[in-house]
C-alpha cells in the first residue's frame, strides 16, 4: 500500500482543525478559533494578536503573556510547523482555482536554473566536482523580507491607531470568520454583505495575490523569527543514500520540491529561502527518490561522526 | 549571479506597500465615524475594548443567552466581527442562571477587552438604555400592553400619570429583556410604520441624543 503523500497529509490535519473549530461552534465547546484556542487558562492566543494588542491598549494581560511565552517554546521545538500544517490560507490556496499557471511554472524553472547553475561546466568530471562542493555549504538560518517589514508595520500601525488593525484583514481570523457567517445565515438568518465582503477580501490576499505566504503575512513573519531559535525536526540529507553525493549523479527533485519556501535543501547557496522557513511540509522527503532526506529530533552533524569514529577505533583493537 | 538577499528592490517595494497599506487602513477606520454599538458587560469603554478585542468571537461563542453576535460591516470596517448585542435572540441576565452572575463572556475574553471592575454589578454595568417609539408602543396606544414592565427585571420601567409606558432611565442597564418580549411587531399586533420593535437597547449616547430631541418629552 502506497503511504500517504505529505501533501494530502497536510489537507487531512487543516481540515481536522477546521472541522474541530467548527464542531466546537455548533456544540457551543467553548473551544474558540485559532485566534484564542483552548480553554480558560490553557488558550493559546493568536502571538501576533497579542504583541498588536498589547501595544495598542497599552496593557498587559498576564494569561495572554504566558501563552505567548508558551507558543515561543512551541516554536523552538517544532518549527514554523503551523504554516504548513495548521494554517487555513494554505488549505484555501490549494482548493481555490489558481490565478495562472504560469507563475507555478516560472518557479519550477527558476528551480532549474538553480540547477543549470550548479552544472554550468560542460565538463562531466567538473560538472560532478561542482556539484559535489555545491553539496556542502551552510543553510543560512534567517533571512529578513517584506514579511518583517509588514510585521513592522501591523506593531506600528497598532501603536499609533490604538486597535489591532492587522486582525481586521488577516485571513487566518476572516476564514474562521467567513465559515462562522455562512453558518449564521443558516441558524439565525443574518443577512449581510460580510458574507460576500470576508471571502472577497480572502481572494483578494491569497488568490489575487498567491504570495502572502512568503512576501506579505506578519504572522508567519513573526513565526519565522522565533524558529531561528528552532534545531529540532529540520530537514537533513543522509550522504549515504542521496544519489549526488553517494552515487556522482544529477539529482535536482528536493531542490526544486520546496516550492512555497525556496529553500534548496541539497545545495545551500542556491537557496532562495533560509532554514528558519522551513515550515516541515515534507515535501523535499516526499520527492527524493532514496528516500535520503528525514525530519530528525536533534541535527544530525554530531551524530554523522560518532558511529564512524568508535567502529575504526573498535577494529583496531580487535586485531 | 543571481541575488540571495531577502531585499531584493521588489521585496523591498512590497514590504513598503503593506506597511503603508496597513498604517492607510489603521488611519481610514479611524477616520471613519463608526456607529456605536451595544457591547456585551465589560466592553463599555469603548476605546480600552476597540484596542484589545482580537475579533476571536469567543465571547459570543460561550454566552449562555446567545445574544451576542460578531458585528456585520454594515457597523462599519472597524466594528466588523467584534461583539455587540441582539437582543432579538435573547437578553443578558450577567450569566445569572447558567454561571452563578460571573458573565461568560468577561470570563473567557482573551485580552480582556472585556473587563469588569471588582466592584461591578448588573445595575452599574450599563450596556445601553431601552428606548420607546410611542407610536410604535401597544401600550402607548391604548391597547393595555404592560409586557415589558412586568418583564423587566430591575424595575426601570414603570407608567406615568396617564398611564403610559416610561422608561426609569437611571433604573435601566440595558439588558435588553424588554426588547426581547416587546410583542409590537408581532403578527395581530403590527403598528403602521413600525421598523422594529417599540422598545430597543440603544448605546446610551444614542439614547441621550434622541431624548434630548424628543418634542413633548
Ligand atoms: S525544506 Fe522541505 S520540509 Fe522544509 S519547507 Fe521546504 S519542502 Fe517543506
Ligand atoms: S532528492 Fe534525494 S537523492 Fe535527489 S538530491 Fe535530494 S536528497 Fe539527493
Ligand atoms: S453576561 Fe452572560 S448572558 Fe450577558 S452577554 Fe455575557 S455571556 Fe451573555
Ligand atoms: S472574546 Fe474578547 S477579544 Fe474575543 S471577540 Fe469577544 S471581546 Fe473580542
Ligand atoms: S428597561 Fe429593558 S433593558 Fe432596561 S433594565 Fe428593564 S428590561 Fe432591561
Amino acid at each position: 500500500m502506497k503511504s500517504l503523500s505529505a501533501k494530502s497529509f497536510r489537507t487531512i490535519t487543516i481540515t481536522a482543525v477546521v472541522l474541530v473549530v467548527m464542531i466546537g461552534y455548533v456544540t457551543r465547546s467553548e473551544l474558540g478559533n485559532l485566534s484564542a484556542l483552548g480553554w480558560g487558562l490553557i488558550t493559546a492566543i493568536c502571538p501576533l494578536g497579542f504583541l498588536e494588542t498589547m501595544l495598542a491598549s497599552k496593557t498587559l494581560i498576564p494569561q495572554a503573556l504566558i501563552s505567548f511565552i508558551v507558543i515561543v517554546i512551541v516554536v523552538i521545538v517544532f518549527g514554523k510547523f503551523f504554516c504548513a500544517w495548521i494554517c487555513p490560507t494554505a488549505l484555501i490556496q490549494r482548493i481555490l482555482p489558481k490565478r495562472s499557471k504560469k507563475k507555478e511554472t516560472a518557479n519550477i524553472s527558476e528551480a532549474a536554473d538553480y540547477a543549470d547553475d550548479c552544472g554550468t561546466n560542460s565538463n562531466v568530471v567538473n560538472k560532478q566536482l561542482h556539484l559535489a562542493e555545491a553539496c556542502k555549504g551552510k543553510h543560512k538560518n534567517i533571512k529578513l523580507d517584506s514579511r518583517h517589514m509588514v510585521l513592522g508595520g501591523t506593531l506600528l500601525s497598532s501603536a499609533l491607531f490604538g486597535f489591532p488593525v492587522f486582525c481586521l484583514v488577516c485571513p487566518v481570523g476572516l476564514s474562521f470568520a467567513t465559515l462562522l457567517v455562512i453558518m449564521r445565515l443558516f441558524t439565525n438568518g443574518e443577512a449581510t454583505f460580510t458574507v460576500l465582503l470576508f471571502p472577497a477580501i480572502l481572494i483578494l490576499e491569497l488568490i489575487v495575490f498567491r504570495k502572502w505566504c512568503t512576501k506579505i503575512c506578519p504572522l508567519g513573519a513573526c513565526v519565522s523569527l522565533l524558529s531561528g531559535l528552532n534545531r529540532f525536526f529540520r530537514p537533513h540529507i543522509d550522504d549515504n543514500k542521496c544519489l549526488v553525493t553517494a552515487e556522482n549523479k544529477e539529482c535536482y527533485r528536493c531542490s526544486k520540491a520546496c516550492n512555497v519556501e525556496k529553500i534548496n535543501l541539497r545545495f545551500p547557496s542556491k537557496s532562495g529561502g533560509s532554514m528558519n522557513d522551513c515550515s516541515k511540509c515534507r515535501e523535499c522527503s516526499d520527492s527524493c527518490p532514496t528516500n535520503a532526506i528525514k525530519f530528525p529530533f536533534l541535527p544530525k552533524n554530531l551524530e554523522r561522526e560518532k558511529p564512524v569514529l568508535p567502529t575504526k577505533h573498535f577494529s583496531t583493537k580487535n586485531e | 549571479m543571481k541575488a540571495q538577499l531577502g531585499f531584493t528592490r521588489r521585496t523591498f517595494a512590497i514590504g513598503v506597500t503593506g506597511v503603508l497599506a496597513l498604517l492607510g487602513l489603521g488611519g481610514a477606520s479611524r477616520l471613519v465615524q463608526e456607529k456605536p454599538l451595544t457591547r456585551p458587560p465589560g466592553g463599555q469603554d469603548e476605546d480600552d475594548f476597540i484596542g484589545a478585542c482580537l475579533r476571536c468571537e469567543k465571547c459570543l461563542e460561550v454566552c449562555p443567552a446567545q445574544v451576542i453576535v460578531p458585528a456585520t460591516v454594515e457597523a462599519g470596517f472597524l466594528n466588523t466581527r467584534t461583539p455587540t448585542m441582539n437582543f432579538k435572540l435573547g437578553w443578558c441576565d450577567y450569566c445569572k442562571d447558567y454561571n452563578g452572575g460571573s458573565p461568560k463572556c468577561v470570563d473567557v475574553c482573551p485580552t480582556a477587552a472585556l473587563k469588569l471592575a471588582v466592584d461591578s454589578t448588573p445595575e452599574n454595568t450599563i450596556i445601553g438604555k431601552a428606548y420607546i417609539v410611542k407610536d410604535w408602543c401597544l401600550g402607548w396606544q391604548g391597547k393595555g400592553c404592560r409586557i415589558c414592565l412586568e418583564q423587566c427585571p430591575y424595575d426601570a420601567i414603570t407608567t406615568d400619570e396617564y398611564s403610559r409606558i416610561r422608561v426609569k432611565y437611571d433604573a435601566c442597564n440595558g439588558c435588553g429583556r424588554c426588547e426581547f418580549v416587546c410583542v409590537s411587531l408581532m403578527s395581530g399586533s403590527y403598528t403602521p410604520g413600525a421598523t422594529d420593535r417599540a422598545i430597543t437597547i440603544k448605546p446610551t449616547q444614542i439614547v441621550d441624543f434622541l431624548l434630548a430631541n424628543e418634542v413633548n418629552g
